[in-house]
């Protein structure tokens, strides 16, 4: 007997971006037909916005027995680029393993920006969710982007379970997914991307339990001001000091606490934490403060 | 839109709660949390129940607190902090440790006090120990999902008391947990909201200045489980208040007083319709909501009057 071919895969996303619903629609497909196949969350406290993680497997021929967390994946979805400069897509990827992208760069350009040299499939998928659903939600069209590249389910068989899950919105979401069928680029793999570490991508500095504390003491009181938060945003607010009347509103009313004074008595937030929520915009008495869009 | 509470300069810089917490965006959980901090300084140990602010100030190994702080369980912040409070004493006592008079605070969401804590907070505050209670309430179970608690108003939709079209959401009122503190005969009872800034930072020191047990508990909006954009939770909560949905008020000794003096309250329909999780209420329900906020609020003025405490002007 050969050895049966496991595919594993790991999607990443933000909270709220639907990675969790997209590995359960590719199980769903999978196991339609008649494979096996897994689909689960990273379990950790990530809020909206926060980097998350998914996964799955899936087996044409075994049943899976493993529930462990995929940290040697086959394929790995990044479905917002910008994730792409805080964690390590191909961490752990095995050998001829494929990165999918969301992003309207092209190949070279991606290996130029992020060096990475595993095979590369590049979907734009922003552009493909806004002109055929209307909003921007990517899951449903980043599957058809992993199908094209990997083949580990057909487009035919993932149609129940949209139809199933969305319903009227099927229809939309089936060809914002042919279309990344359609659309995605492939970017043949050029060398050996060598394995790196198994280290868990975003959760560089994870301790190991020799290392923690007994009681899991934290010694460092207030440490957490070495986590940027500041990268779950997507807008950003813009002080105006001629406007601004020094009342002090947006500096109590940040969730942050990411607002301080400027040494001349205004206040500017701090863009390492500013999530980007926007009260201070909508406080603001003397409309000092605009919220922008990231530039992408 | 000004109001007594608000103006010009800062009570202080002090920030035990930092920066870096994975609070959801324009969560005013947080920002209650971050503001009490201030309130309560850094002569004080912090006992917080499981929920979402303790999950998102402790992704081990860091922490948001610069004060000492324990996590407990989701039901036992009261009794936790008890155990502490009465170590301290004890160990002040045998001269272990100076006497540095340090507080003891204990924090927990609206499931976390209004449901499976509340006997806990009872025994504490029967058996008077010198500490406060922060319950923050943001009337669903939000670390978990959104699951309604007891603090969930009527007609919001969770997901265990979800809208459709046998049913409205929510079906019970709101529990009324400041009421039930203040049956404990306790000193210092409040309630506040993070869109009050200072009425909040006031309180939260004032409980802190009071010996013996204090409570107080905070309305705050999530946006996640509340359905609203993430920049409206200090409007929402503003709202709350001026629709007399959530009151802001004190009782010492016993004695109400209404912090705010509104004259007239805003329509309650205001406030609802900035969320999602009450969309689907239909006008009858909302006539059905004020009926019964204009009479809660109502017995709160007859009790403030019996005080005789008056209000400062809005
Ligand atoms: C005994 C027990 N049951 C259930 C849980 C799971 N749990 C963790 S937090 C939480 C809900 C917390 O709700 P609340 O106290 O309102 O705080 P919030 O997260 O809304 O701030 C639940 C049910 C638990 N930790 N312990
Ligand atoms: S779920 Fe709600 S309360 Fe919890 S962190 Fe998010 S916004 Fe705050
Ligand atoms: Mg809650």
């Amino acid at each position: 007997m050969t050895k049966s071919k496991l595919t594993e895969i790991r999607w990443h996303g933000r909270g709220g971006q639907g990675a969790v619903t997209s590995a359960e629609l590719v199980a769903q497909a999978a196991i339609g037909e008649g494979k096996y196949a897994q689909a689960f969350p990273s379990f950790s406290p990530e809020r909206r916005g926060a980097p998350v993680m998914a996964f799955n497997r899936i087996n044409p021929d075994e049943p899976i027995r493993t529930r462990a967390e995929v940290d040697q994946p086959d394929v790995v979805l990044i479905m917002d680029p910008n994730l792409l400069s805080i964690l390590d897509a191909t961490s752990g990827l095995k050998e001829g393993g494929t990165v999918i992208i969301n992003t309207k760069k092209s190949v070279e350009q991606v290996r130029k920006d992020f060096g990475i040299s595993a095979r590369l499939a590049l979907v734009d998928a922003n552009t493909i969710a806004q002109e055929t659903l209307g909003v921007l939600i990517v899951n449903t069209t980043m599957i058809g982007a992993m199908i094209k590249a990997t083949g580990v389910i057909s487009s035919e068989s993932i149609k129940e379970p949209f139809e199933k899950r969305f319903g009227r919105l099927a229809e939309r979401n089936i060809k914002a997914l042919e279309r990344a069928v359609e659309e995605t680029k492939i970017g043949e793999w050029l060398e050996m991307a060598k394995a790196k570490t198994k280290e868990k991508p975003g959760t560089k500095g994870e301790l190991s339990w020799k290392e923690i504390e007994i009681g899991c003491f934290i010694t460092k009181p207030g440490n957490s001001v070495e986590i940027k938060t500041g990268d779950w945003k997507s807008r950003r607010p813009e002080f105006d000091f001629d406007k601004c009347n020094k009342c002090t509103l947006c500096y109590f009313f940040c969730p942050e606490g990411c607002i301080a004074k400027t040494k001349d008595g205004y206040f500017e937030a701090d863009l390492f934490y500013c999530k980007g929520c926007g009260i201070c915009a909508t406080e603001c008495p003397k409309d000092a403060i605009t919220m922008v869009e990231e530039a992408k | 839109m000004a109001t007594a509470v608000h103006g010009p300069g800062i009570i202080t810089e002090l920030e035990p709660f930092t920066p870096g917490h994975r609070a959801c965006s324009g969560c005013a959980e947080a920002l209650a949390v971050r503001l009490a901090a201030k309130a309560i300084g850094n002569n004080a140990i912090i006992v917080n129940a499981t929920g979402c602010m303790e999950v998102v100030a402790s992704p081990f190994p860091y922490t948001s607190w610069r004060i000492p702080w324990i996590h407990t369980l989701f039901e036992n912040a009261a009794a936790v902090a008890s155990g502490v409070e009465a170590g301290l004493k004890s160990m002040e006592k045998k001269g272990k440790t100076p006497e540095r008079n340090i507080k003891v605070v204990a924090l927990a969401g609206d499931g976390g006090t209004s449901d499976i804590g509340l006997q806990a907070l009872s025994g504490a505050l029967e058996r008077g120990h010198d500490f406060v209670y922060i319950c923050l309430d943001n009337e669903a179970y939000m670390n978990t999902g959104i699951q309604r608690s007891s603090a969930t108003p009527y007609g919001a939709s969770t997901t265990t008391s979800p809208a459709g079209k046998e049913s409205l959401g929510q079906i019970t009122w709101k529990k009324n947990m400041p009421a039930i503190a203040v049956a404990h005969d306790i000193p210092y009872v409040a309630t506040a909201c993070p869109s009050y800034h200072r009425d909040l930072m006031k309180k939260v020191a004032k409980a802190v200045a009071t010996p013996g047990p204090a409570y107080v508990h905070i309305l705050s909006a999530c946006p996640t489980g509340w359905r609203c954009p993430t920049d409206d939770a200090i409007k929402i909560g503003r709202l709350a208040v001026k629709t007399g949905t959530f009151p802001l008020y004190e009782v010492e000794n016993g004695q109400y007083k209404l912090n705010l003096n509104l004259t007239k309250l805003e329509p309650v329909g205001n406030y609802l319709k900035m969320q999602g999780r009450f969309r689907h209420l239909t006008e009858d329900t909302i006539k059905e909501i004020q009926e019964r906020v204009t009479q809660e609020y109502n017995k709160l003025v007859a009790l403030a009057s019996k005080s005789g405490e008056k209000a400062s002007p809005e």
